[in-house]
């Protein structure tokens, strides 16, 4: 299991059951078995999902003993979105500079530039 | 961002970016796989890379430090996955322990297209430690130059 939080919740998103499960969440508190209902899994199968999103931090359980509302975090997913953003602009970033040194590459006849 | 999740914002964790570059097909395969060139654009204005080595074959390892305009450096190591001159190249980044929390890995796969005398670069950038298990149990572990065969099989038991 990865150890670092952005780790922890791109696995997280990286099924597609759990990115269900999120987005069914996203639209309000619902229990487990309100959740596995669309899903052709056993409640056990959808609750290791759940577990996953547990660790992650990406949703809460409510504490009642007899139902246990499963709550969306929302702080985990800014987080992951703001450092895909920062990948995304990484790499806008490189490409402005490529596009211009493959200016300079072909005014100087794509040998090597020097320094 | 408003508190509530934009549910169709759940989509798979993948960074896709796409370039139109005003270049022949050949020449952005070198501006991007001779650490000579790529030395002098990698990370965009203002940064430089006091080093840049690059092995491109399978297994063959890219060190890069990166310098940001505030003399700030970073460290990325990546692993090359595939190289299929002139057209792909997959690469995936090797986690950093000793940056605390390390940055998430990712599996890099860049395509380039010949578009008339253009180049469209395209960038897929796969986040999940699962791509990472596929990657490395398709790659045969006598390809993983550089994690040894033994360490490798011990790492995927722990998965």
């Amino acid at each position: 299991m990865p150890a670092d939080p952005l780790s922890a919740t791109l696995f997280a998103l990286s099924d597609a059951t759990r990115r269900g499960l999120l987005a069914r969440l996203a639209t309000g508190d619902t229990t487990v078995s309100e959740l596995a209902k669309p899903y052709d899994m056993s409640l056990a199968a959808i609750s290791k999902h759940l577990k996953v999103l547990e660790t992650a931090g990406l949703i809460s359980r409510g504490r009642e003993a007899q139902w246990r509302p499963c709550h969306l975090e929302a702080a985990p997913l800014r987080d992951v979105f703001e450092w895909l953003d920062s990948y995304r602009r990484f790499w806008d970033s490189s490409l402005d500079s490529l596009a211009d040194y493959l200016a300079v590459m072909q005014r100087q006849g794509s040998g090597d530039p020097g320094s | 961002m408003s508190s509530v999740v934009d549910a169709s914002s759940l989509n798979e964790p993948v960074v896709i970016v796409t370039r139109m570059l005003d270049a022949p097909r050949s020449l952005v395969w070198d501006a991007i796989t001779d650490p000579k060139h790529v030395a002098h654009w990698y990370g965009g204005p203002g940064f430089t890379s006091p080093v840049c080595e690059m092995d491109v074959k399978p297994g063959g390892i890219w060190r890069h430090v990166m310098q940001a305009p505030n003399g700030a450096q970073f460290t990325i190591n990546s692993v090359f996955l595939e190289v299929v001159e002139p057209e792909r190249l997959v690469w995936k980044t090797i986690k950093d322990e000793n940056r605390k929390p390390a940055p998430p890995t990712a599996v890099n796969t860049v395509t380039l297209e010949e578009q008339g005398g253009q180049t469209k670069w395209t960038l897929v950038a796969r986040f999940d430690s699962i791509a990472d298990r596929d990657i490395s149990a398709g790659m045969g572990f006598g390809k993983m130059i550089g994690m040894g065969a033994d360490r490798l099989a011990e790492h995927l038991r722990t998965m």
